[in-house]
């Protein structure tokens, strides 16, 4: 189990938070997705050491940018 | 003067809203000079608690260009006070191929040249069908 912690910015409601997550769950190994809209930090746990460009193509492909991994 | 000058409440937060919308969603122009036409650089809006400042809300253009294909406002009613505004409205739209409904208690202040200081709104998402078309297609979209 292992936990990353990443800041996204472009963030600032709900749908924001909703389609990031969508786009981070489909990074092979994560197991759960937090966001906090108002810093812009993203949670992410997983079953394995994640790859952080595979999380950046996530966040691009949701519209975001990952500003610190 | 006041910026309502001429201008129904409804036909202001209406005009506003769209314009700004079709803005963001039609080309590829900086997001910065589009958001200093309709906000002023000290703007602060805070949306369901959230604090959002100039540079976020330029940061927030590009997921919204990305992810917006379609939308519509209906505003159910406006009311202005000097430079102040009041309204409810419901932005329905399609963002990522899923229609969305989201209704607005918005109250704002406008600096004199008509361009927005202050925002801050309360929202609730409405229930929509999934993946249905929430509005009209945005300038320079494609149909999903």
């Amino acid at each position: 189990m292992s936990q990353s912690t990443y800041t996204v910015s472009g963030m600032v409601c709900g749908h924001c938070a909703g389609f990031v997550t969508e786009e981070i769950e489909r990074v092979a190994g994560v197991t759960a997705v937090a966001v906090d809209v108002e810093s812009g930090v993203v949670t992410v746990t997983s079953d394995r050491d994640l790859d952080a460009e595979d999380v950046r193509a996530a966040v691009e492909e949701a519209g975001y940018e990952l500003v610190r991994a | 003067m006041s910026p309502f000058d001429g201008v129904s409440p409804e036909q202001f937060i209406a005009d506003f809203m769209t314009s700004f919308t079709d803005e963001i969603v039609r080309g590829e122009e900086d997001p910065g000079p589009i958001v200093d036409r309709y906000y002023t650089p000290d703007m602060i809006q805070i949306a369901d608690g959230v604090r959002i400042d100039r540079d976020k809300l330029i940061a927030h253009i590009r997921p919204v260009r990305k992810n917006l294909t379609h939308y519509r406002l209906e505003v159910h009613e406006a009311l202005a006070s000097g430079n102040r505004i009041a309204a409810r409205f419901t932005l329905h739209g399609q963002m990522r191929k899923k229609a969305v409904a989201t209704e607005v208690h918005f109250f704002g202040e406008l600096a004199a040249d008509g361009r927005m200081s202050r925002a801050h709104q309360l929202t609730r998402a409405l229930p929509t069908g999934q993946g249905g078309q929430g509005g009209q297609p945005a300038p320079g979209k494609e149909e999903a």
